[in-house]
């Protein structure tokens, strides 16, 4: 694939198929530039580029019709969730047809017996735990935004469980899709495991867009703990926090979460959400699940382990609103970081390493950081390896972006060396393209084989996640 | 035959002991666990170098001959049958593991390690692999990989592709690539889950890392008999049901415990209908709360006794049972057809029932026997293949029961692949829609088809074919795909 100049389409046929959808989804397809502006970024970097037109279908069908145009008049589709992801992915940087998939938002069915639920993909992670009330039942992926399943599954996300339940990959069951021709296709299924044709289901998981538009996901659920606590423990210095997770990951205790603060994190933590008790330091939050038994046996092997490392007392937080509370501060660390350095921009690295290089990995980077200059408060999910810095920088000043910006290179970079990635669960998008490549060498020509393969005209959300 | 030129090239690349050539050398591999199918290759090549597979890969492709790449033959859907125009590639001599690594926990191994083998190298880390075939003493982890295989533990570790991290591979144009990494995940398209049972049909295999899990402090298993099969049945959806994952969660019928029980001995209770093993494995706190839990579930369920293994010689000879049914049904009847369909667990009850009645429709025994848990269902029809008309029913009737199971939501194959067995149930299974994303995949890899041909996905035209025959409800298959 040679790079294209442009592959923004003519300016009549973008024309002609604004006016065919305004006439079929009347008052569903919108022009308006604050819709527009609206749809043509996510959150972080706030490049934004714009559809030239938003539809909100509401069936597969339609989804399906939408795209069957675009097909032939070769106009580029992005499909939009709720808007949540961080790298770029739903920018239309050729101009195109947004498809807005809020509206599909219905739970189609839960099948508690078989532990799954079949959701459109409008549907939000929170409302899909709400719908799921009184069932004993959960959804546990929790990237901390309340994203669409539908973005999440495109995206591959975690998030801060994904140590204990997985990440996308392991909870998505089967999918209907939209195909790059128009045409419905449905992969996987309800049964738990199947070795018939290809791995379509994981191959459109992560996919961010690019060889179609998922309508519907099967997901995997889980039966609601018999008991939850959470625990605090801070920590003299960064290096004794890491060592904590990697013993205990080695010991294997099976931790539901196990999120690293560092002590800039923290200090702005402490600010933004008014947590009371806890000093700026290095920090582990934990949770247990399990039986009442279970949850407590786990937590002191934590705590005992922890000790050997400096950790203070752990703090508990068993009843459901303290959890909640805890949770809540974890959750808003990059709003908090955004909130206590007004002006300035962000947006978060997402490295990903083997546990065994997690040290080496987080504390050549906080050192690499801090060498910048930049504030770069680190988050992590790291029972699985993976953490954030929120790399802040004055969007006024090109030296200060440039620094930011090389420096999410390096620690890509760094992971990749590491045996790692560049992303365990933002995704590529348009930021990690170099990155991919640094990462896979000669498999990213496979992944452009399949690129061509299953969007020949390359409509589907064009120069995202595969580099031309 | 071979011709001359690529004779002369294989004989550059490869030692003369890896290059068989006559009937007599290279008929042990005309089948591999499907023997219903045979068919004779022009070579058989067993190279001990990437080196050397790249080399045969690159003069394979040029010459535009086809290539079947082969583990340890345990294959149960035929999909290491060769090709009569081409060569099997044995990767029998990749055994060496390469690397452990306890902190990561990880192994990295070469595809013709045994799947057990891993598990016995970690042992000394307290570390073990986790999906376990019953073929696992025999089977090789490039096979498992292209096969994605399950095995009794999947219900709680997951299959194959939950459990690689990372596989080396060579194309059929001879480049090296690498999918995955060591990290839990790994950037761009997920092509690691493309290879993970994609039956040899995309690259070959030449290493791989899997991941390790800690081996748990006790592993416990509950023995649970019952009056009647739905009702064992409907207790399987029981336990899932009250968000207990068991590791292992397994089904036998009277027909299966009668078998093994000559066979191996196990006091299994051969008056029950139905018997559910149930394992529990954890800490020792863990295993207590939830073998507590099991109990009251199947007893609730109507179970009409229920044995808890009290130690470990106890809990092996509950499994052995189980591991041993294929074999023991092998000793009653002269021939056996296993099927691999896969079913929501809550349509268990109803496939079972629907099995029973078919059995006396059509006068043959089946033998239930499967993972319960996953759903995965392997009844056992036996028959005589000597006895005339005997084969057909036997095909008629796994067709019926495969129907069911995409019907109800399920797959044709769970674990055991497509390979030429079930390439006529894949036509049912999925649209052409769906079919044409598999072959545009497929060309993505190897454009001419040169990789293990005719085997895992069907050709549109043989469902266009398949699509003739009349289907229930007057249905037709695939109206889309013109017909001549």
């Amino acid at each position: 694939m040679n790079a294209p100049a442009d592959l923004r389409p003519p300016a009549a046929d973008v024309a002609a198929i604004v006016e065919r959808l305004t006439r079929d989804f009347a008052e569903r397809a919108v022009t308006s530039n604050a819709i527009r502006e609206q749809h043509g970024h996510g959150e972080g970097m706030a490049d934004a580029a714009l559809p030239d037109v938003v539809v909100f279908p509401h069936t597969n069908e339609e989804v399906a019709a939408i795209v069957r145009l675009c097909h032939a008049a070769r106009i580029p589709v992005i499909a939009f969730g709720i808007g949540t992801s961080l790298e770029g992915h739903v920018a239309a940087l050729y101009g195109g047809v947004c498809v807005d998939l809020s509206q599909m938002n219905r739970m189609l069915e839960v099948n508690a017996e078989d532990l799954d639920c079949r959701v459109q993909a409008g549907v939000t992670r929170e409302q899909v735990n709400a719908e799921l009330k009184g069932t004993g039942l959960f959804f546990p992926i929790d990237p901390g935004a309340n994203a669409t399943i539908g973005g999440m599954a495109s995206t591959r996300a975690s998030g801060t469980n994904a140590v204990r339940y997985g990440t996308m990959r392991e909870n998505v069951l089967g999918l209907t899709v939209v195909t790059a021709d128009g045409r419905v296709i449905r992969t996987g299924g309800r049964a738990r495991k199947s070795s018939a044709g290809y791995d379509l289901t994981r191959l459109f998981v992560g996919a961010e867009g690019t060889l179609g538009i998922i309508t519907e996901i099967q997901l995997r659920l889980y039966g609601i703990p018999e008991a939850i606590s959470a625990a605090v423990c801070q920590f003299p210095d960064l290096k004794s926090a890491v060592d904590t997770v990697i013993v205990a990951m080695q010991v294997g205790i099976p931790v539901a979460r196990i999120e690293l603060l560092d002590e800039v994190q923290m200090d702005v933590c402490i600010k933004y959400s008014k947590l009371e008790g806890f000093k700026p330091a290095p920090t582990l939050f934990f949770e247990f699940h399990g039986s009442q038994a279970g949850v407590q046996e786990q937590a002191e092997m934590m705590q005992s382990i922890a000790a050997e490392h400096g950790g203070s007392a752990f703090e508990w937080a068993t009843r459901p609103e303290d959890r909640g509370r805890l949770w809540k501060a974890r959750h808003a660390a990059y709003y908090a970081s955004k909130a206590c350095y007004p002006g300035k921009q962000a947006f978060a690295t997402d490295a990903c390493v083997p546990i065994s290089r997690l040290a080496d990995c987080v504390l050549e980077s906080k050192a690499d950081a801090d060498a910048t200059g930049l504030v770069t408060p680190i988050v992590g999910h790291v029972g699985d390896g993976n953490f954030h810095l929120t790399v802040l920088f004055d969007p006024n000043s090109r030296d200060e972006r440039a620094k930011a910006e090389e420096l999410a290179k390096r620690v890509s970079l760094r992971a990749i060396a590491m045996g790692g990635t560049c992303t365990g669960e933002h995704g590529i998008g348009v930021h990690k393209l170099e990155a991919l490549v640094a990462e896979h060498g000669e498999a990213v020509e496979l992944m452009r084989a399949i690129k061509r393969a299953l969007d020949p005209r390359n409509i589907m959300n064009p120069g995202k996640t595969v580099p031309p | 035959m071979l011709d001359d030129s690529l004779h002369a090239q294989f004989a550059a690349i490869l030692p003369p002991a890896a290059l068989l050539t006559s009937a007599e050398d290279t008929r042990p591999y005309e089948c591999d666990g499907l023997t219903l199918f045979r068919e004779r290759p022009a070579a058989v090549l067993l190279p001990e170098s990437e080196a050397q597979v790249v080399a045969i890969l690159k003069a394979c492709f040029e010459a535009r001959i086809p290539v079947v790449a082969r583990g340890a033959g345990t294959s149960l859907s035929g999909g290491a049958l060769p090709d009569a125009r081409g060569v099997v590639l044995s990767l029998a001599k990749f055994r060496k593991i390469l690397a452990i690594d306890p902190l990561t926990r990880t192994a990295t191994v070469q595809p013709g390690v045994r799947n057990l083998a891993i598990s016995e190298a970690a042992a000394v880390h307290g570390l073990f692999y986790a999906p376990d075939p019953s073929s696992q003493i025999a089977c090789s982890i490039g096979g498992n990989v292209a096969e994605n295989a399950g095995g009794v533990h999947c219900l709680k570790y997951g299959l194959t592709v939950h459990n690689v991290r990372r596989v080396r591979a060579v194309l059929i144009t001879g480049e090296t690539v690498e999918f995955g990494g060591d990290a839990q995940d790994s950037a761009g398209y997920d092509l690691l889950a493309l290879i993970n049972g994609s039956e040899g049909l995309l690259a070959v295999i030449t290493e791989i890392t899997v991941k390790l899990c800690a081996k748990p402090q006790q592993a416990q298993v509950a023995l649970a008999a019952f009056a009647d099969v739905e009702q064992a049945g409907a207790a399987v959806g029981a336990i899932i049901g009250a968000g207990i994952i068991p590791a292992g969660l397994e089904m036998m019928d009277q027909t299966a415990t009668r078998a093994v029980e000559q066979f191996v001995h196990a006091n299994y209770p051969l008056d029950a209908a139905a018997v559910l093993l149930v394992e529990s494995d954890g800490t020792h706190e863990e295993v207590a709360a939830e073998m507590a839990e099991i109990k009251r579930v199947l007893a609730e369920a109507g179970a009409t006794e229920i044995r808890v293994s009290k130690d470990e010689a106890q809990r092996e000879l509950f499994w052995s049972g189980r591991k041993a049914a294929f074999p023991a049904v092998g000793r009653i009847s002269p021939d056996y057809y296993c099927i691999d369909g896969t079913i929501p667990r809550a349509a268990l009850p109803r496939m079972l029932r629907e099995i029973a009645l078919w059995s006396k429709e059509f006068g043959l025994t089946c033998a239930n026997v499967f993972h319960a848990g996953d759903g995965n269902l392997h009844p056992l029809i036996l028959f005589d293949a000597n006895k005339p008309g005997e084969s057909d029913k036997t095909i008629e009737f796994g067709d019926r029961i495969l129907r069911l199971c995409i019907e109800v939501g399920g797959t044709i194959t769970g674990e055991h692949g497509v390979g030429v067995e079930k390439l006529s149930s894949m036509c049912v299974q999925f649209t052409s829609a769906e079919l044409e994303r598999f072959h545009a995949i497929k060309h993505a890899f190897d454009a001419h088809e040169l990789l293990n041909p005719g085997k895992a996905v069907p050709t549109l035209a043989r469902c266009g074919e398949f699509g003739k025959k009349p289907v229930h409800a007057g249905q037709v298959l695939h109206p889309d795909i013109p017909r001549f």
